[in-house]
């Protein structure tokens, strides 16, 4: 069968969270997306893991659960959480997020007992641990060895793995002897696996994909994704298939365009300066406008660490595939402001009720099919999306991407910015 | 051997802080004629070129042209420390590599702090023909700015024949200040053709701020959409020019 979950969101406990976010709004708003499996998050927080407790049950011989109030969903739940560790490493202090998966509350239970000597988990949905990334995954896996532990969007420049700002160059150096317990990557937003496939370092690890939402709307969960094909729907199949990289197991995952993550290129958010790597370089990655030091992008992070080109492609790994929300793509095409506007949901809705979910809507639904719902210019941005002949207008320092379907190609240059800070340089 | 003294301290200090405001770490090259550095912001957006003759200090020695490399700012902070119509003197001892700060008025002090490894980066000056030429008072050209501010992070500095203009436009508020040929903040005009061209305030409000004390003269050279020069009259000998790289606007 086929599984698409999206195994990193968080609950209302988290900061910066929905204050929405509930067990029921989540397995909504996943069916409507398309997805079947999905994460609980944050079962670190002791309200939320209750709550976990009240609204879902187990579903026999899966290690997964479901909604019980709703016995007819296609909705499953894994227990994930995600929490970030806070040590020091060679006098730099590490902020480093990681994603754990485990197969029970039962488990889940003896983490959190495990983790809370290390920091307040009631604090936040996602805890601050005063411990380092090895005895994060020591403690963890010493709970259970089902339990999975990985990297959380391992680019960003803060709080990541890889991360310009706090992370490592490698994940030995971040996990030390603990790194034989890491065997998945979570590309991020901003990297997809192509950019990825550029270290051959990483040849090792599966590199998975999740939304790390806060909030369920549809342009939030399952923005990313990993599609799996499996003989029956379980915590170990899925565990399995993504230890193994088994492309007949795990076959792809939905990436949204790395241009469209906050990170992408180098920028300032607060002076509206986006940059390529190599205007950045040409700036001495200075902010032009109040040089202060740029927020480095993920693009040029990958760039330093990359040992391969551009175009290479690995045997026999799972593949991906690009889409954007597609409450995004109605947005760009009626020239809304937000994708929570009432004339984008009015097309949403037609959209999703005529096929069903949004990954059918973006994936396989037919251009004759689509034109007889939507207006002519959204399912021709649909298939344009689908078959990557759109821009992105690339994310920078906080700011996502923006789809632009203007023109197809490339970005060259940020069009964000209505005044563009020139160098000497360009006068020499 | 490397040696200059100045009988008010003032004078180093302020000059000191112009070239703080662009670079952290200011390599100068020391000549038999004088002290030279010609340097750019890390971003590039910016530019100084600055000369002192050996004729500005009380005493001047340099035995072989040669370059030093010192942070600027922590040179700053030493100078911060003389009053007014102190002395200061800066030698370079060659076996240490450490720059000597003596500090003489009320009571003597001596400091040092290291040399760092000298840029061997040649920095050019723009190649660009300026239609406009505009001396302006600094005070008069400070307040300017400082209106501008008030309204946005950027101005546009146009200029004819007869004025300068700058315009400052917000989210919320715009400004526009006139400095007409002949008052007292415009001292003089000259126009090959109109020009127009954008700078970011920020950059401008320091250079101008920390040259003023320098100075009491200003004169612009710009065209359209090129980078703005501008040169700050010494009160004694010397040079202190700034160059602006210009914002350009994109629809």
């Amino acid at each position: 069968m086929r599984v698409i979950a999206d195994l990193h969101i968080h609950s209302r406990y988290s900061r910066a969270t929905s204050q929405r976010m509930s067990i029921d709004e989540i397995a909504r708003f996943a069916k409507i997306k398309g997805l079947n499996l999905v994460g609980t998050g944050d079962f670190t927080h002791p309200k939320w893991l209750t709550e976990i407790q009240e609204t879902l049950v187990p579903e026999p011989n899966t290690s997964l659960y479901k909604v019980a109030s709703k016995a007819d969903s296609p909705v499953r739940f894994m227990l994930t959480t995600e929490v970030c560790t806070i040590f020091n490493f060679e006098n730099e202090v590490k902020k480093v997020h990681h994603v754990i998966l485990t197969p029970s509350v039962e488990t889940a239970v003896q983490i959190n007992d495990a983790l809370k000597r290390y920091g307040d988990l009631g604090a936040d949905g996602r805890p601050l641990l005063n411990m380092t990334a090895p005895q994060l995954v020591e403690e963890v896996m010493a709970t259970s060895s089902e339990n999975m532990v990985f990297p959380a969007h391992v680019w960003t420049p803060w709080f990541s793995v890889f991360g310009a700002f706090s992370g490592f160059d490698s994940i030995e150096d971040c996990y030390q002897d603990m790194a034989k317990h890491i065997h998945a990557l979570e590309t991020g937003l901003s990297s997809d696996p192509a950019m990825n496939w550029r270290l051959s370092r990483l040849d090792r690890f599966a590199l998975v994909s999740n939304s790390d939402c806060h909030s369920f709307w549809p342009w939030r969960i399952g923005r990313e994704a990993n599609v799996f094909e499996l003989g029956r729907m379980s915590y170990r199949e899925v565990v399995d298939a993504v230890c193994s990289k088994d492309p007949a197991r795990f076959k792809l995952t939905i990436e949204t365009d790395p241009a469209y993550g906050k990170y992408h290129w180098t920028g300032h958010r607060k002076c509206n300066v986006s940059l390529s790597p190599q205007e950045a370089e040409k700036f001495g990655n200075m902010c032009p406008v109040c040089r202060r030091k740029l927020t480095k992008g993920v693009e040029p992070r990958v760039e330093e660490l990359a040992d391969r080109p551009t175009d290479f492609k690995p045997d026999n790994k799972p593949g991906f595939m690009r889409l954007l929300p597609l409450s995004e793509i109605i947005a760009t095409v009626l020239g809304a402001a937000s994708p929570s506007t009432q004339a984008v949901w009015k097309m949403y809705n037609l959209l999703v009720g005529k096929f069903g979910d949004e990954y059918t809507v973006l994936i396989d639904a037919s251009e004759d099919a689509l034109a007889e719902v939507a207006d002519a210019a959204i399912a021709d941005a649909v298939l344009r999306v689908r078959t990557g002949s759109i821009r992105v207008v690339p994310g920078y320092d906080g700011v996502y991407g923006k789809l632009d379907l203007g023109v197809a190609g490339p970005a060259e240059k940020p069009t964000r910015r209505s005044v563009q800070q020139l160098n000497l340089a360009d006068f020499w | 051997m490397f040696k200059l003294k100045v009988s008010d301290a003032k004078l180093l200090r302020d000059m000191a802080a112009a070239i703080a405001i662009l670079v952290d770490e200011a390599t100068f090259k020391i000549e038999p004629e004088g002290l030279k550095l010609r340097a750019m912001d890390p971003s590039r957006v910016a530019m100084i070129d600055f000369e002192w003759p050996k004729t500005i200090f009380e005493e001047y020695v340099c035995e072989a042209p040669s370059k030093m490399c010192i942070n600027i700012s922590e040179l700053l902070k030493l100078l911060k420390r003389a009053g007014k119509d102190e002395a200061v003197e800066l030698s370079l001892d060659d076996k240490t590599g450490r720059l000597q700060i003596k500090i003489t008025g009320k009571y003597s002090r001596n400091f040092n702090m290291p040399t760092l490894e000298a840029s061997e980066e040649e920095v050019p000056t723009p190649k660009i023909a300026f239609n406009i030429k505009a001396k302006t008072t600094t005070q008069g050209l400070s307040q300017a700015i400082e209106d501008a501010q008030l309204v946005s992070d950027h101005v546009r500095i146009e200029a004819d024949s007869e004025k300068l203009l700058l315009n400052a436009s917000g989210d919320l508020m715009g400004a526009t200040i006139t400095l007409q040929k002949g008052s007292d903040a415009l001292l003089d005009l000259e126009a090959k053709e109109n020009s127009k061209a954008t700078f970011s305030l920020s950059y401008l409000s320091e250079i101008i701020k920390a040259a003023s004390a320098t100075s009491d003269i200003a004169t612009l050279e710009f065209s359209t959409d090129m980078p703005v020069r501008i040169d700050f009259q010494q009160t004694k000998e010397g040079k202190l020019t700034f160059f602006l790289a210009p914002r350009i606007e994109t629809e």
